[in-house]
């Protein structure tokens, strides 16, 4: 009798290669299932069982993943991107004009982080209209709902950080506008305006801040980040859906009727 | 058809293996399509153009072994130069394609610096990181530069180089332009060295215009300045008839008379009517002066006015005072002080004045001037800007009168308003405002040139050149323009030769005109007796050329004066003083200088020894040379004669000492017949 696919795979799960980098054996029981998500320093951040429905595209459009997507082609391309870029005000411009110019598909590069950075802010946001109108923040959710805000603001910053580097015109003048903005915060605006610049205009500092953030801090503070949201969805008991909320919380009547009675 | 849409969803994503598998397929194809994107780039497929079209000529293979394939690049760090250009202009080198017309292939013309010393963007513009055609020539992005027309390439030179060149005429006569129609006296340029142009129109002072010319010919003058002289450098400020009529009038009222500047005289002109027009001729007035003539050509030279219908214009009495002594009226004045006696002053006035044009003045009818108008005109004056160009008593000449244009080749487009239907290029912009300056609006003060398109392409190539980058290259690559000196020789000689303005086409030291000859070394070059005799009865020394000199009537003791001044003081070092010349004795030298004139070195294809026979009409005839140019200045001019007049086309023969003594030895000999008939008187 022909083996299927999954009798090779189970085959190949057995070799003593594979026992030896994973810690989790075969085995299709619920125990094991189990065990191959909890042992896998990754895959441990998840919950170890999700209800099938939950995994329907109805039940979250795909919104998280799809930006955890995007997140990972924005790494992938940031970094060929970084070898061909030097954050410094005479050759900036002109590195970014030389990967469309001479670096072979360096246009694509740079146009598949350009869109992916477009499509990651759009699906943040997407993703957090979901969240809302679903009611998904609620208790026991409050704090993951506040760290979504965090990776809100960095996904913005890394937006806003990315758009000085290719130093055109475009990105001189929305910095210097944004940074402007900044500076509308009432006693430390200035001296925040100042911070974020390395100086009171935009300038070689500023370029050079900003390609800090955008290449190294930002990133690094959006995976710590992301990490704790997905730790928070298991230990907030799996992803959120209507039916598995206890009775307690679903029968209880929102504020507005609370206080109508 | 919605079943049969229904059906297709089916069988591509009915399930999530099928899904999974499209939805890979179609990423894989985009993905793919960026190495491809690659692979069918415009420089490739123009360096296989290229392969495909030297396999099948003669050359083929040194021009396959000269090919290097992939992206080329001139990279120039010091003067930011990354230029790619010749990755598709692969031939650029191949001096061998000359037949190939078709670009990008076709071989750069022979330039004087080399193709890679400085890249191709210095001089056409464009882009040259870029690998596109269409990112190259005409960026789509405003502050890059597109490519320069070829019309204006000589601009580029111009970068670099801040004095004429022979090989950029165009540029050379846009920056004549710019100071000879006085551009510079209401626009500052200021150049990378720090100092600015100069103008060289000399507008004349108006503030003893009473004494010089009528009320009326002024209004005419005013309206339009090439009706009156078509070679006029006073451009056409397009004044209504009233304002004509006010400025007329306050320059009228203005005007202060000066002591000396009219005359009456008491000698009557010649009798014979063609004397006044022989005497024009004899004094070379039209050296200086043009005349159009009845065909409509501008006939003679553009340092003076033209006379064309000056008896229209001066009045009689100042004409008289003008012709005996032009330095009382305009002591700056380019005219020589002509030694005329007052019967040939009231002959050439009289000629002067026949010269005139009723149609000039017919419809010119004023009325007294009212104070009103006399007011008005003088705020038009300064509206005007009147005296950024011409001295006015009571009015200050402006400051900054116009915009700048010390940087106007790097004004960025963005700034520029451009007129409807005109391509938004800065050389058209700059060529339309040269061209039709009210046009942009009609409050503007920038008056109308009669500039012909060639003269405003030159003009706008001048000033494309003006620009940041020739601001910022770095010192080593500038060449700078031979600094004009304010030369001013000494004494009773250095007053004589300003009285008789020499320096209008003589240059010395660095100062004067370019019409005549050098100056600076004649001490060393030219005998005394020949020097005294040219001053009294002036000649051309060259067949090829008319004669230019005019016969000043300078006395004896002038004429000697400065003679002396000559050989004393324009003495070239180089040359040898204690040069002891062949004697007459030296037969068998000039028998061997004549074989080396006839054979060896052939100078009579440029020069005149035997009147008979020789055609030589480049060089100046050498019939009389040995009695017009000393021994010491002929042998050393011909061991090295760019070394005494840079930029002579006497070609340098690099003779022996022994070839140049002979030569020498034949050339004094040659005395000619004149110098005895002089003796004689």
């Amino acid at each position: 009798m022909a083996k299927t696919a999954d009798q090779y795979f189970d085959d190949l799960r057995e070799t003593r290669v594979w026992r030896s980098i994973f810690r989790s054996g075969t085995g299709a029981s619920t125990l094991k299932r189990a065990l191959a998500i909890q042992q896998n320093v990754f895959l441990h951040l998840f919950s170890t069982k999700v209800r099938t429905r939950m995994l329907s595209f109805s039940a979250t459009w795909y919104l998280g993943t799809l930006t955890l997507g995007t997140f990972f082609i924005l790494v992938a391309t940031g970094i060929p991107l970084m070898l061909y870029y030097h954050p410094s005000v005479p050759q900036a411009y002109y590195d970014t004009k030389d990967l469309q110019f001479v670096v072979s598909s360096g246009l694509f590069l740079r146009n598949l982080h350009r869109w992916s950075a477009h499509a990651m802010v759009f699906l943040v946001f997407a993703h957090m209209f979901k969240v809302f109108y679903r009611g998904a923040y609620r208790t026991p959710r409050e704090f993951n709902w506040v760290i979504g805000v965090i990776l809100l603001l960095i996904t913005l910053l890394l937006s806003y950080t990315g758009y000085l580097l290719p130093w055109d015109q475009l990105a001189y003048w929305a910095i210097t506008v944004g940074s402007n903005i900044a500076s509308a915060v009432p006693l430390i605006g200035n001296k925040i305006h100042f911070l974020l610049l390395g100086g009171n205009s935009v300038n070689a500092n500023a370029l050079l801040r900003f390609y800090v953030l955008h290449c190294m801090i930002l990133p690094l503070t959006a995976i710590f980040f992301v990490a704790i949201h997905f730790w928070r969805i298991r230990k907030d008991g799996g992803l959120y859906a209507q039916s598995s909320e206890p009775a307690v919380l679903r029968s209880r009547p929102v504020a507005s009727e609370k206080e109508a009675q | 058809m919605k079943h049969w849409a229904t059906s297709l969803w089916q069988k591509l994503f009915g399930d999530s293996v099928r899904a999974f598998g499209v939805v890979s397929i179609v990423f894989l194809f985009s993905i793919a399509i960026a190495p491809a994107k690659n692979h069918f780039s415009e420089w490739r497929h123009y360096q296989h153009g290229y392969l495909k079209m030297i396999r099948n000529r003669s050359d083929a293979n040194t021009l396959q072994r000269h090919f290097d394939g992939g992206i080329q690049q001139i990279w120039l760090p010091e003067i930011g130069v990354v230029d790619r250009c010749t990755s598709c202009h692969v031939g650029m080198k191949e001096g061998t394609l000359r037949d190939v017309s078709s670009q990008p292939y076709r071989p750069h013309p022979v330039i004087p610096h080399k193709l890679d010393q400085f890249g191709c963007t210095m001089c056409h513009r464009g882009q040259g990181a870029a690998t596109t055609v269409a990112e190259a020539h005409n960026s789509t992005l405003a502050w890059e530069q597109p490519i320069l027309p070829a019309k204006y390439i000589e601009s580029s030179c111009g970068e670099c180089h801040r004095g004429s060149l022979p090989g950029t005429p165009v540029l050379n006569q846009g920056r004549k332009l710019l100071s000879r129609y006085g551009c510079v006296n209401c626009h500052l340029v200021r150049l990378p060295d720090g100092t600015t142009i100069k103008a060289t129109d000399a507008p004349p002072s108006l503030s003893h215009i009473a004494d010089k010319t009528p009320r009326e010919w002024i209004y005419a003058w005013l309206k339009d300045p090439q009706a009156y002289a078509a070679t006029s450098s006073m451009p056409n400020f397009q004044l209504s008839d009233a304002d004509a009529r006010d400025i007329s009038a306050f320059l009228i009222a203005n005007s202060t008379p000066l002591a000396g500047d009219t005359a009456t005289l008491s000698a009557k002109p010649s009798s014979d009517p063609a004397a006044g027009a022989s005497l024009y001729g004899e004094s070379f007035c039209a050296s200086c002066h043009a005349v159009t003539n009845a065909a409509g050509n501008v006939v003679g030279g553009d340092v003076g006015p033209e006379l064309t219908r000056v008896g229209s214009k001066v009045k009689p009495e100042w004409l008289h005072a003008w012709l005996q002594n032009p330095r009382r009226y305009d002591p700056g004045t380019g005219m020589p002080h002509y030694r005329f006696n007052d019967r040939e002053v009231a002959t050439l006035s009289t000629f002067l004045l026949g010269k005139t044009d009723s149609d000039l003045l017919s419809n010119v009818h004023l009325d007294p001037a009212t104070p009103e108008q006399i007011a008005h005109g003088k705020r038009l004056v300064s509206d005007y800007g009147c005296a950024s160009c011409h001295e006015i008593a009571g009015i200050k000449k402006p400051e900054n009168f116009a915009p700048e244009l010390s940087r106007i080749g790097s004004k960025s487009i963005t700034q520029l308003i451009f007129l409807p239907g005109m391509s938004h290029t800065l050389p058209d912009y700059i060529a339309g405002k040269i061209k039709q300056p009210r046009a942009f609006s009609p409050a503007l003060r920038m008056p109308q040139y009669s500039f012909t398109t060639s003269q405003i392409d030159a003009v706008t190539t001048a000033l494309l050149a003006l620009n940041d980058r020739s601001t910022s290259l770095p010192p080593s690559l500038t060449v700078p323009a031979a600094a004009e000196s304010n030369y001013q020789p000494a004494g009773k000689a250095g007053k004589l030769m300003a009285d008789l303005a020499c320096f209008s086409c003589h240059r010395i030291n660095g100062r004067g005109g370019d019409m005549a000859p050098d100056l600076t070394w004649e001490g060393s070059s030219v005998q005394r007796e020949w020097l005294v005799q040219f001053f009294k009865n002036p000649g051309t020394l060259r067949p090829a050329l008319i004669r230019r000199m005019p016969r000043f009537n300078v006395s004896d003791s002038e004429a000697n004066e400065l003679a002396d001044y000559i050989l004393t003081v324009y003495q070239n070092p180089i040359i040898d003083r204690d040069f002891v010349p062949p004697g007459d004795d030296s037969q068998g030298e000039i028998e061997l200088g004549r074989q080396l004139f006839y054979g060896k070195y052939s100078c009579q294809g440029c020069h005149i020894v035997e009147t008979k026979t020789d055609k030589g009409y480049i060089g100046p005839t050498l019939t009389h040379v040995g009695s017009r140019l000393t021994a010491a200045w002929l042998y050393q001019w011909m061991k090295n004669p760019q070394a005494l007049r840079p930029g002579t086309i006497e070609p340098n023969r690099a003779m022996s000492d022994e070839d140049a003594r002979a030569l020498t030895a034949f050339l004094v000999s040659q005395k000619g017949v004149a110098p005895k008939e002089v003796e004689k008187k």
